[in-house]
């Protein structure tokens, strides 16, 4: 009888052991102050943090409005990723040219690209057939190219981690080739290395 | 006997005090050149704990070359430890609609005990007219 209670009671309590402790799923603001922070990598707060910086840094330059015919038309260069991790760097040139785009300053070509390829091929066929049919150039070229490089420092003492992720970013006047705006927005992380566990 | 249990409860005791101690002293121009442009602000205060940690000195506000609207928030801490806390600016136009903006980060900030320092941002769009700032404690 003490058999079966005792069977009945650790059955019971077995779920509230597997489950008790687990956080069930929810959702909370991306880049809010409940996202996970990695030393060893960067997250998606530091990508947003970046890109404001970035943006309003630009903005506030006043280099996008010494163009001709505004709003200036922006062609992405090279992104490099000098970190020792894979990272889409669209995580940072889109929110940059999303936000570029809705401050009314800047547009960004879509047919145009690194080492001749476009982003959207679909819009460089059909510009290039309207081109032929109407006989004459319609592309408007770049005013800037924007370029950059995000570079990972680390740096360890005792079981104290570091790293700094530095975003560096440059707006280069496609006439003259000149960078006409440079910006570096530097984020870092630290944390210990847990006694316990990888 | 004593003495040797006493010294060590006094040094722990000692790096408890002045472990996270910290301050700042600062030095600058007496006969400033720049004004700044003080406005008026509304303060919402929920957290008296932060509110007393870290205070809001005045906001500053000016126009870019672009006609964005830029704002300038100086705080002081008014302990003398370290306090972290999070900011997070929000912009609206003329009718008070908020303006959505795609890098509208949660900054996490840190300010040293007794320091005086500046947070700001860059209205994301021209039609931005007003603005508001959340502070959370870290």
């Amino acid at each position: 009888m003490k058999k079966i209670i005792l069977l009945s009671v650790m059955a019971a309590a077995l779920p509230l052991l597997v489950g008790g402790c687990a956080t069930p799923a929810h959702y909370i603001q991306t880049g809010g102050r409940e996202s996970l922070v990695n030393v060893n990598q960067i997250n998606i707060q530091d990508f947003i943090q970046a890109a404001n910086d970035a943006t309003s840094d630009l903005l506030a330059s006043g280099a996008l409005d010494k163009v001709a015919n505004p709003p200036a038309v922006l062609a992405i260069s090279r992104i490099v990723n000098n970190t020792g991790q894979q990272i889409d760097t669209d995580l940072l040139t889109k929110k940059i040219r999303v936000a570029l785009l809705n401050s009314g300053k800047a547009q960004t070509t879509t047919t145009m690209g690194l080492g001749g390829t476009a982003e959207d091929p679909m819009a460089k066929g059909l510009q290039q057939e309207n081109e032929f049919m109407n006989d004459q150039k319609t592309t408007r070229k770049p005013d800037f190219t924007l370029s950059g490089k995000i570079i990972q420092t680390i740096a360890r003492a005792g079981s104290t981690r570091q790293a700094t992720y530095s975003f560096q970013l440059s707006l280069t006047d496609a006439r003259t080739g000149l960078a006409v705006w440079e910006g570096e927005k530097e984020i870092t992380k630290q944390g210990a290395r847990p006694a316990v566990g990888f | 006997m004593k003495t040797r249990i006493l010294l060590p409860l006094a040094g722990a005791a000692l790096l408890a005090v002045t472990g996270c101690h910290t301050s700042m002293n600062s030095i600058e121009n007496a006969q400033k050149t720049g004004q700044r442009q003080m406005i008026s602000d509304s303060r919402v205060i929920t957290d008296g704990s932060l509110a007393k940690k870290v205070s809001f000195v005045g906001v500053n506000q000016s126009m870019t070359p672009g006609g964005f609207l830029k704002i300038q928030i100086e705080l002081l801490n008014r302990k003398h430890s370290l306090q972290r806390f999070s900011y997070q600016f929000e912009w609206f136009d003329a009718n008070g609609m908020q303006i959505n903006n795609i890098v509208s980060p949660t900054v996490p900030d840190q300010i040293e005990g007794g320091e005086s320092k500046f947070i700001s941002s860059v209205a994301p769009t021209s039609a931005c007219k007003d603005f508001r700032v959340k502070f959370i404690e870290n």
